[in-house]
Formats: structure tokens, C-alpha cells, sequence
């Protein structure tokens, strides 16, 4: 059984059809990149799968439950168990230290556990950062906490909205680099953008246009090689 | 960690960390809270500081003979039934004819102090009696005499036995007075003359009566009423009155006064009481993307409004706390400026103003939380 | 282009634009109601204190003094008296608007049936006038003496009832077992009347041993056709200070300007002295115990109304001053964007400063007429009547509205301005 599966799956807001048709399956443990011109559907398949849209017509299945028929409230549970969300523009809270907005996670999960979090910081490479507020944080700063969050909760799948689109160059490889690492782990990824560069790494690359799944594109060189001490390294130079 | 210890984390780093945005937000409550503490305490206390004043129109009570014999005794026997708190003023007066270069004036004898307290509108050109053998005059006995403060005045009087057998042999009794001042009055008191009850004796030779006691007393009407009943109960040499001219009329003015102020505190503090609603959902409004990412990543409805709730219920008790303190201040002030005395502080003010504070500040950000609540995090999150 | 934008703001961001304009409202309604009741709270209040009765009286000139010295003997005095015909000349004085209600007197001497000697009281009750201005007022001791309690029947009406009616004094009543619909026979000086009791009344003092007829039925009792012994006059007074007693000794020892002040302020004093002027060899003091107290009063309340009412506009003002600067701040992004694309600090803080006082404008318009409503409310709760609208409290709310929303308007501008344009576009918040 896959992790998560669209059949059919359509979002229409009036005329306009922003998923017509689409189905899809991602497996455990596979990192698919989802891509796109604007307005192709990216955002309302990444809202879909990520618990906070329901589909017009078809089903969504995650871990074999239809998700489109569950309401607002049980969403919000399997959004809190199921999925790390990654967003744009981070949107971490404002007024929390880094700790704390992983902890935030926690809180609203289970139970808030300081030392898990600072591990979390630590696995992104944030440990010495972690008592700082995001606006003491440089942008790819503030993204490693947004994925240590997404990642605190060992959720079933990190869900990626443009996770580099507000990011230099060298934040978006640090951020890379952190995905290579945890799809290593076996953590499932699925990350929406636009960027070609940064949806080629991934292992499969589905493109989306008018709403229908244009192509999808395997990616033949994925070794799946462990970036890690590079970035370890990329790092320690940045902090130079 | 304890999810309580969390949320206390929370709520502390928003209220520390947003420092200027929460000091506008508590600015508000604390004034709210001013307003309702002050004018509360300022509503309560009105009675109290305008009956004062009212005292300006001097006797309310009086006390009049009811065995025979006035006296002295009978009236401090009348005065200890009201408390010395209450009672402004007790003068006592005994009204006899003498004769003022050789025409008939009437000459009160009673003690100065006393008719000072009871009597506060009357208007002294030159000095007050301090001691005995001295006197007041009416302006009018001063304008027809043409006298002055400053001067001595010889007063007589013919005894009784003498009026009645009309003997010439009896001499008048006389006694050499200091003019003090000059009374103003508009009324009927500018035609007589005032001295002290010891030298009316010693001029009539008759001493121990008096003819009625002026009593001002700071009560409303019903206590009033009562103490006039408990002096007529228990002490039967005197009899009490209203003297209805004043205390009817002061009833009627002080009622009006404070349904003034109580309709003012009610309009002024409903008005403030929306102004800090609508601070509040400012508050909350501005903050629905946090709502909206923290919806994302996985709150609940129920777990959101905890959470901030609880920061404005804390905002508005802290908010209360001010409030309490500055609206003390503000009622100690307007007390000292209008009434130059100091207000009696309204102890049950403390819980009320910080519950009501509370209360405000939670309800009125209660429902944009909700609204901000039902916000699909995905609008929130994507646009701007 | 500037106007569009503008429009664009207010169409789109209507919900917040109205929150603002609320709260202006509110502000601005609080700022109107409460300026409107302290403006107007002394000629209230003062209305109120009548209840006291009058605050001066007049007597004849000669009569002030010895009249009343003889008549502590019981003496009849042939002394002088103030006459009726000039009574209208009271409502013809400079400070006309002021007297409130004045009621003449005359006592005179009568004996009942049974020898008892009496004091009969002639006065207005009730009394009709057309004034020279057109307006009508009905004055005397109906409301002159508000404190009198009717224990049985009616008050006298001059208007319905003939001349030969009488109000008795209810220790008077008591001692002659007269109740209302009895008719008493009075035998005066200069006639004998059998007068209608129309009412039995308590006044708690001298006046419940005495017959209060109609001024017309005791000149005809005593003989004293078109004669007055005093008038007493409730004024409405402004609390006297030091040039009114310096003036209430001896208008002479001001200067010109210093008596056109005095003579133009409604001191108790100066109507005093402008009453003395229309009735001839009269004179025209206040009565200290009412004067004074009303004084003391209204000063207190007036004082009393001025602080509450810098307590609720500071609080208004803070209020207003509050939301301002957060909805502005809220705008950060916008603005930032503008910015981006090229806006000078002038047109950003230009545009700002337009939305809000338009907003403002709006809203103190609406404040003002529901504040002008809320000390109706007030008014008509606490007084029975409507609070005077005093022109002056439009400018004044106006410059409030406008002064409270720039100060609130300022923080927020200089921080928008010192925003940099690509903070505000990355860094997400």
C-alpha cells in the first residue's frame, strides 16, 4: 500500500479547474518533487495533500484513510500527527526563541520536550543558534527551524512548499543537503516549487500544468550519497 | 516539561517579547479600568462630599423646648443622639428685646462657634466673636445706628419686674459690648444682634435657658428623619424638627446630582469598556497568520483560544492592576481639587475592577480569536 | 492616481477602515456628550438649587431698617412700601433671561371670627404675565416654595379659582378645624372677606400659623391698594467673586471696564443692582444662605464635571490614539511594497495621513451627533429637559478629533518610515 494516494482527484472554484483529474501515489520513503508554472495547481495539490483543502471530487488517501471525506477538526489531528509542513516564508512565531517554536510543535502534538528540541536544532545544524528569535536569524536560519519543526513530530511525510524560494544560493544547498539527510533516514518528501534545480535532486519530479499531471520525470542519476559532512563542512565555512 | 509550563512560556514571551504592541493594548485596558475604578469611587462617594457642601445652607434640624424649661443639658442631651461625625453644628439661641440707643432691637445670645458652624453663609465684616463681651450686629441695626466694627456698644435691658410694675426707680441693667463685626445676611438676621449667651445672662440677669438649638447635620433624609425620631424617643425635654425648607430641597438636589454622575460613569465607561473591545480585536486581528501557522502545524481550535485568551485575560488583569492604582489617584485628586478632602477608598473596588477587566478584556477578544480560528490556515499562510 | 489609491483603501479595507472610524466615533461621542453636560451642568444644577427658593430679595429703601425694627414690637408700620405696578419692570432688566421666577408680598394684619389675630400673606400663586417680549411666564410661590407639603386640597390657581380664596397654614388649620372646601371669615383693617380654603399646607416653619391669599385679596384686607412689601426673586447667579463683592459695596470704585464686566456677568450682585434700578426706592439684596450655597455648589459640581470630563477624553483620546498607531502599524508589508517601487516618505506618510482622516471625519461626524444624543439621554434622565447645545463644543470635539488621530497617527508613520522595503518583502513577518 502506497503512503499517500490521489485517484481522480479534482479541486474546481467555479469555471476554473485548478486540479482536473489527477492521481498520484508516493510510496514510504520516497522523495517526489511536485513543479510547475504559477497557476498550474501546485499550491491547491500541496494545500490537499497537506490536510488543509479537501478536494471537490475524489479521494486522497494517506496511510489507506480518505482524508476527503474527514472534517475540519480530524484534519487538523492528522495534519498534527501525519505531516511536517515547510513553508515559503517560514512563518515561525515571531516572539518564540528557535527552541520554542520547535517546542510549539511538540506542544501541540504531545508533550513539549526541551531536550528533543534542541537535538532537532542540533540535527539542522542550529544548536548554538537555538535561544535566538527568528528576527535574529538570517532567512536560511529560520528555515532550518522550520524544518527541524516540521521533522520534531517524526511525521509520515515533510511536506515542502518552496522551501528555498526565499533563500540564497548557499541557504538553498545547506536546505538541500538537510532533505538528502533525511530522505537518507527514511523520511518521505514531498516538495513543491518551481525551481528545476532543486526538484532534479529529488528521486521523481511530476510536473503539473492546467491542473493535470503533465509529465512525470524519473530521475535516473539519484544515488541517494550521503551529503552530509559536506554540508557539515559547507557550514563551518559559512560561519567563518 | 509540562504542557502547562509550556503554555506559561508562551504567554509570558508574547506579553515580554512583544513588548510595544502589548504596552498599547495594556494602555487601553489600564484605562478602561481607571475610568471604572475612579468614577466608581468618585459615584460612591459623591453623597458624602456633596452633603458637605450642602451644609452651606446651614440648619437642617431643630431642637425646640417641649417640658417648659430649655436648656442647656437638654440640648447637648438632644445633640449626643446624632454622631459627632454627622453633626456639622449645634448652636444654641435665646432671643431677648434690649434696647440699643433707647430703641427696641432683638439680641440673640448664643455661642459663637457654633452659629459659625451651623450658619457657614453668614457674612462677617470685621471680625467673629472669640470671647465673651463682645458683639455682632446686623447690617441693618449697624446701618440705622451707624456703627462700626471696632467700636464699643452699650446695651440695655429692662427686667421684667420692671416692664410690669412700671416702676422708674428700676434701673436698666446695662452692658458695654466691643462691636466685632458687622453681620450680612440678607435676611432677617442683619436686624438683630448677636452675643455670647453668657453675657445675655449677665445683661438679664436670668441665666440656664435657652429658647431653640440650630443643629446642621451632614445625614440624607432618612437618617435624618431617624435621628429626629430617636431624639424625640429618648430625650423629652426637647423636640426635634426638620427644618423641611432645606432638607427637602436637599434631597431633591442630591438625588439629581448623583443620578448625574451615575449616568456620567455609565455612559463614560460603556464607551471605554468598546473602546478596549475594540483594541482587543485589533489585537487578535493582527495576529491571525500566527493563528493560521499554528493551525498548521497541528493546534487545535479549542488549544488556540486557550492560549489567547489567556494572554488577554492576563493583559487585562494586569490591566486591572493599574487601573485600580490610577483610578485611586485620579478619585484621591478630583476629591482633594473639588472638595479639598480626601475620598474614602471603595475596598470592594479591588476584586471588581481587575474581575471586570478580566472579564472585558477575555470576551472582547473571544470572538475574533473565534473568527480568526475558523481562518483556513492555507489563506492565511499563502497570501498576504 | 493619489485618490484612487485612497478609494482603493477604503473600498477594500472597509472592515478595518471601520473599526477605526468607530472607535473615532466613540471617542468623538464621548468627547461631545460629556463637554455638552459640563457646559450646560450650572444652569442645571442652578435650576435645581431654585428649589431652595430666592435668592434675593427687595424691600422698600426706607423700610430696610426701621420698618422692621418697629415690627419686632408688633408695631403697624406706616412705613413705605414698593409698588405692584412695576412689578413687570423685574422681567425688563438686562439680566431678564436670568430671573427665574419672583413672587411680590404683602403681610397685613387680620382677625378671625373668634379674635385670634392672624398673619395674612398676599402674594402670587400662580401669576399670569404677558411680557413685552411676547413670552408668557407664570410665576409665584407655586414654585417658589417647592418645599411647602400640601396636606389636603389643591394649590391655589389664580387662573381658575376668584379672588377670595385662601391656602392655610396647617397648625393654623389645625387650631381652627378648617379643611379644604371650608370657607373662613376674615375680618382685616380696611374690609372683611369670606374666603375659600382651596388647600391645607406644611412648610415646616413661621408660615404654617399663616393665610397666604392672593396679593389683590390682602391689599384689599389692609387697605393697600397697589402696594408691595417685598418681592422676592429667584435668579439664576454666577457665583459671586472678589469684583462682584467689591462691586456689591460700591459700584462706584470700579473703573469703566471693570463695571461694564460686572454689570454684564450674572452676579447676584449686579442683578441686585439692576433690579434696584427698575423699582423705584428699592433695594435689592441677595440672600446670603441661598446665594452663597448655590455658590458653593455649583462651583463644586461644575469642577466636579470638568475632571470627569478630561478623565473621558483622555481616556477617548487614548483609545483613539491606540488603534491608530496598530492599524497603521499593520500595514507594514504594503507600504514596504510601495516603497519598493519607488515612493517618497512624503506621498507614503501623504496617503496615510488622507485614509485616516477621512476616517476620521466620518467618524467624528457620527460621534458627534450620537454624543449630542447620549447627553439628551442625560439631560433628560437627570433634569427632565433637554441639555443646550453650546456651539463651542463642535470646534472643540473637531480639534480634539483631529489632534488625537494625528499624535495617534505619528509613532506609527515614523515607524513605517524607517521601514526598508526588502525587510518588510523577506523576512516573511
Amino acid at each position: 500500500m502506497s503512503l499517500l494516494e490521489l485517484k481522480n482527484v479534482y479541486k474546481i472554484y467555479g469555471e476554473l479547474h485548478a486540479l482536473d483529474n489527477v492521481s498520484l501515489k508516493v510510496e514510504k520513503g520516497e522523495w517526489v518533487s511536485i513543479m510547475g508554472p504559477s497557476g498550474s495547481g501546485k499550491s491547491t495539490m500541496m494545500n490537499i495533500i497537506g490536510c488543509m483543502d479537501k478536494p471537490s471530487k475524489g479521494e486522497v488517501l494517506l496511510d489507506g484513510v480518505d482524508i476527503s471525506k474527514e472534517n475540519a477538526r480530524s484534519l487538523t489531528a492528522v495534519r498534527r500527527d501525519k505531516i511536517g509542513l515547510i513553508f515559503q516564508q517560514f512563518h515561525l512565531v515571531n516572539y518564540l526563541t528557535a527552541v520554542e517554536n520547535v517546542m510549539l510543535a511538540q506542544y501541540y502534538h504531545s508533550m513539549p520536550d526541551e531536550k528533543e528540541a534542541l537535538e532537532a536544532l542540533d540535527r539542522v545544524g542550529l544548536a548554538d543558534r537555538a535561544h535566538h528569535l527568528p528576527s535574529q536569524l538570517s532567512g536560511g536560519e529560520q528555515q532550518r527551524v522550520c524544518v527541524a519543526r516540521a521533522l520534531i513530530n517524526y511525521p509520515e511525510i515533510i511536506l515542502a512548499d518552496e522551501p528555498t524560494g526565499n533563500l540564497d544560493e548557499a541557504n538553498e544547498e545547506i536546505v538541500v543537503d538537510l532533505f538528502h539527510k533525511l530522505h537518507n533516514e527514511g523520511t518521505t518528501l514531498i516538495v513543491v516549487t518551481h525551481d528545476p534545480e532543486v526538484a532534479e535532486v529529488a528521486q521523481r519530479t511530476l510536473v503539473l500544468r492546467n491542473g493535470k499531471l503533465h509529465k512525470e520525470i524519473v530521475n535516473q542519476n539519484f544515488t541517494g550519497k550521503i551529503h552530509f559532512d559536506d554540508m557539515q563542512e559547507f557550514r563551518k565555512e559559512e560561519t567563518k | 516539561m509540562k504542557k502547562r509550563q509550556m503554555y506559561m512560556r508562551m504567554i509570558t514571551a508574547s506579553l515580554m517579547r512583544r513588548r510595544s504592541r502589548m504596552l498599547v493594548a495594556l494602555l487601553s485596558i489600564a484605562i478602561g479600568a481607571t475610568v471604572l475604578s475612579g468614577l466608581i469611587t468618585i459615584y460612591y462617594d459623591v453623597p458624602r462630599q456633596m452633603g458637605a457642601q450642602f451644609r452651606n445652607y446651614g440648619a437642617n434640624m431643630i431642637l425646640t423646648d417641649a417640658d417648659g424649661s430649655f436648656t442647656l443639658s437638654d440640648m447637648q442631651q438632644g445633640t449626643a443622639v446624632i454622631p459627632a461625625d454627622a453633626l456639622v453644628g449645634a448652636a444654641p439661641y435665646r432671643y431677648e428685646n434690649v434696647r440699643i440707643h433707647e430703641q427696641p432691637i432683638v439680641a440673640a445670645g448664643t455661642d459663637m462657634a457654633g452659629a459659625r458652624a451651623t450658619s457657614p453663609f453668614w457674612r462677617v465684616e470685621g471680625e467673629w466673636c472669640s470671647a465673651d463681651g463682645q458683639i455682632l450686629v446686623g447690617a441693618n441695626v449697624a446701618e440705622s445706628f451707624r456703627l462700626k466694627a471696632g467700636e464699643m456698644l452699650t446695651v440695655s435691658y429692662t427686667p421684667e419686674t420692671a416692664q410690669t410694675q412700671e416702676d422708674e426707680t428700676v434701673l436698666d441693667n446695662t452692658i458695654d459690648l466691643e462691636i466685632t463685626g458687622v453681620l450680612d445676611t440678607g435676611g432677617p438676621e442683619e436686624d438683630y444682634v448677636y452675643m455670647s449667651l453668657a453675657d445675655l445672662e449677665t445683661l438679664t440677669g436670668e441665666s440656664g435657658t435657652i429658647d431653640v438649638a440650630e443643629l446642621s447635620v451632614s445625614a440624607n433624609a432618612d437618617e435624618l428623619s431617624s435621628y429626629v425620631d430617636r431624639i424625640n424617643a429618648s430625650v423629652p425635654a426637647v423636640k426635634a424638627h426638620l427644618v423641611k425648607r432645606v432638607t427637602a430641597s436637599e434631597t431633591t438636589v442630591l438625588s439629581k446630582l448623583q443620578a448625574l454622575v451615575l449616568l456620567v460613569t455609565i455612559v463614560v465607561l460603556a464607551l471605554t469598556m468598546i473602546c478596549v473591545a475594540t483594541t482587543m480585536t485589533a489585537v487578535v486581528t493582527e495576529r491571525r497568520k500566527e493563528i493560521g501557522l499554528r493551525k498548521a502545524i497541528g493546534a487545535s481550535d479549542r488549544s488556540i483560544i486557550g492560549e489567547f485568551l489567556g494572554e488577554s485575560m492576563m493583559l487585562g488583569g494586569i490591566g486591572g492592576v493599574l487601573g485600580v492604582v490610577l483610578g485611586y489617584v485620579f478619585a484621591q485628586q478630583v476629591s482633594i481639587n473639588v472638595f479639598s478632602s480626601s475620598i474614602r477608598f471603595q475596598w470592594l473596588l479591588v476584586p471588581i475592577t481587575i474581575l471586570v477587566s478580566i472579564l472585558v478584556t477575555g470576551l472582547s477578544s473571544l470572538l475574533p480569536i473565534r473568527s480568526a480560528t475558523e481562518v483556513d490556515p492555507a489563506l492565511v499562510l499563502k497570501g498576504e | 492616481m493619489f485618490l484612487r489609491m485612497i478609494r482603493g483603501t477604503l473600498l477594500r479595507q472597509w472592515k478595518k477602515m471601520l473599526m477605526i472610524a468607530f472607535t473615532i466615533a466613540l471617542g468623538a461621542s464621548l468627547a461631545a456628550a460629556m463637554l455638552s453636560v459640563m457646559l450646560d451642568v450650572g444652569d442645571k444644577v442652578n435650576q435645581e438649587l431654585k428649589t431652595y427658593g430666592a435668592n434675593i430679595t427687595v424691600v422698600p429703601k426706607s423700610s430696610s431698617v426701621l420698618n422692621d425694627l418697629y415690627d419686632v414690637e408688633g408695631e403697624e408700620s406706616a412705613g413705605a412700601y414698593l409698588r405692584e405696578d412695576e412689578l413687570g419692570k423685574i422681567k425688563t432688566i438686562f439680566w431678564a433671561f436670568n430671573i427665574v421666577d419672583y413672587a411680590p408680598f404683602l403681610n397685613t394684619q387680620a382677625n378671625l371670627d373668634d379674635g385670634s389675630e392672624i398673619q395674612v400673606t398676599g402674594s402670587w400663586f400662580n401669576h399670569h404675565m404677558e411680557l413685552p417680549t411676547g413670552e408668557t411666564l407664570d410665576a409665584g410661590i407655586a414654585s417658589m416654595r417647592s418645599w411647602w407639603e400640601l396636606k389636603e386640597g389643591l394649590w391655589l390657581d389664580e387662573q381658575t379659582t376668584d379672588e377670595n380664596s385662601a391656602m392655610v397654614g396647617a397648625e393654623l388649620a389645625e387650631a381652627q378645624g378648617l379643611h379644604a372646601g371650608d370657607t373662613i371669615h376674615v375680618t382685616g383693617t380696611a374690609a372683611d372677606l369670606l374666603l375659600h380654603v382651596s388647600g391645607i399646607y406644611d412648610a415646616g416653619g413661621d408660615e404654617d400659623n399663616q393665610l397666604y391669599v392672593p396679593l389683590n385679596t390682602a391689599q384689599a384686607l389692609g387697605g393697600l391698594d397697589g402696594k408691595v412689601d417685598s418681592i422676592e426673586v429667584s435668579a439664576l447667579t454666577t457665583p459671586d467673586n472678589e469684583l462682584a463683592e467689591r462691586a456689591a459695596k460700591n459700584p462706584a470704585s470700579l473703573t469703566v471696564a471693570q463695571y461694564e464686566i460686572w454689570y454684564c456677568t450674572a452676579y447676584a450682585s449686579s442683578i441686585c443692582y439692576q433690579i434696584q434700578e427698575v423699582i423705584t426706592d428699592s433695594v435689592a439684596s441677595p440672600v446670603r444662605q441661598v446665594a452663597d450655597s448655590e455658590g458653593a455648589i455649583l462651583e463644586k459640581t461644575q469642577l466636579l464635571m470638568v475632571l470627569i470630563t478630561i478623565l473621558s477624553l483622555i481616556g477617548a483620546a487614548l483609545g483613539i490614539c491606540n488603534l491608530v498607531t496598530a492599524s497603521v502599524m499593520e500595514r507594514s508589508s504594503e507600504i514596504g511594497l510601495m516603497k519598493a517601487i519607488g515612493a517618497q516618505n512624503g506621498a507614503i506618510s501623504g496617503l496615510v495621513l488622507t485614509e485616516i482622516f477621512i476616517t476620521a471625519i466620518f467618524g467624528g461626524v457620527i460621534g458627534f451627533l450620537a454624543g449630542f444624543g447620549f447627553a439628551q439621554i442625560i439631560g433628560h434622565t437627570v433634569f427632565g429637559s433637554a441639555i443646550t447645545m453650546k456651539p463651542m463644543v463642535i470646534p472643540i470635539v473637531a480639534v480634539l478629533v483631529v489632534l488625537v488621530t494625528l499624535i495617534g497617527s505619528i509613532p506609527a508613520i515614523r515607524m513605517l518610515l524607517r521601514l526598508r522595503p526588502a525587510e518588510v518583502l523577506h523576512g516573511g513577518h
